[in-house]
Order: C-alpha cells, then structure tokens, then sequence
C-alpha cells in the first residue's frame, strides 16, 4: 500500500511539473508536449533493460538441480518398496 | 539453450538501450541544435516523435488482446 503511494506522489509531482512547463513556457509548446510521451517510451525501455538483464544473468544451479534428481530417485525407490504405484519415468 | 537465453537477454538490453537513446536524443537534445545542423538529416520530423510510439502502443494492445482472448477460447475448448 506504501509503494502504491510512492509511486502515486511521484506521478503527481512530474505532472505538476510538466504543468508548470506547459504553463511558463520556456521551451516551445511542441516539445512540451512531447514529454509524457517520452516518459512513457523511457518507462518502456527501463522494463525492455529489466527483462533483458533477468534474461541474462538468469541463476541456474546445476548442482542443485542434480541432487534435486537424486532425491526424485531415492524417494521413487522408497516409495516403490512400500508398494505404491508412482508412475513409470 | 542457456546460451540462447542469454543472447536474447542481451540482443534485448542492446534494443531498448538503443532505442532509448535514440529517442532521448530525438527529444530532448535535438529542440536545442539549430535547425540547419548536419544533424537533422538522420532524424525524422518531429511530429514522428508523437505517431511512431502511439502507432506502436496500439499495435502491442491489440497484439496482446488477441492473445489474451486466443488463450481464453483454447482453455475454454479444454474445459468442455
């Protein structure tokens, strides 16, 4: 609930100051409107890098994925000799 | 397969980075260079700036509602 407000406060404050921009023109108007467009392509970007970045430096754990099959076999095997049906591999 | 992965991690990062700077440059710096300067050659006119993105969101939305709905209609069939 806190983050919802952090981030509603932040979007307040950039457009009031892209208000106050558009109002006190010191730029051109037509560059001003420009702005929220760019915000949002920039935000689009930042999520494109984020999923890139997670894309990249993926974790895998090889070793852990081995003992993880260890486990399935061992677990099989004891479930086998108690005699319930686990399904063939 | 994880080298797969991680080309398209990085071919994606180089994407957006690109285009990031390539419309920071179209939007912020290039109102401020002359509007005789060489450079104006290799961007579009500005009100490009406005229709690429617009015409792209629209694209995406639809793309994702038709995929949204696709998804509904073969879980639906697999429900019956």
């Amino acid at each position: 609930m806190k983050h919802v407000l952090k981030l509603f406060s932040l979007l307040v404050v950039i457009s009031a100051l892209w208000i106050g921009l558009l109002q006190a023109s010191i730029i051109p108007r037509s560059h001003t409107w420009l702005l929220p467009i760019y915000f949002i392509v920039s935000l689009g970007c930042y999520g494109l890098l984020m999923v890139g970045v997670g894309l990249m430096r993926f974790p895998t754990c090889p070793q852990e994925a081995l003992l993880l099959q260890k486990d399935i076999a061992e677990a099989k095997d004891f479930l086998k000799q108690k005699g319930v049906d686990v399904g063939s591999d | 397969m994880e080298l797969a992965d991680r080309a398209v991690g990085f071919l994606l990062s180089i994407t957006s980075l690109s285009i990031f700077t390539y419309y920071t440059f179209w939007v912020i710096i290039l109102p401020f260079v002359d509007s005789d300067n060489f450079i104006h050659n290799y961007f579009l006119p500005q009100e490009y700036a406005i229709l690429i993105p617009v015409c792209a969101g629209v694209v995406l939305l639809c793309l994702l509602c038709i995929f949204i709905g696709f998804v509904l209609l073969k879980s639906k069939k697999k429900k019956a």
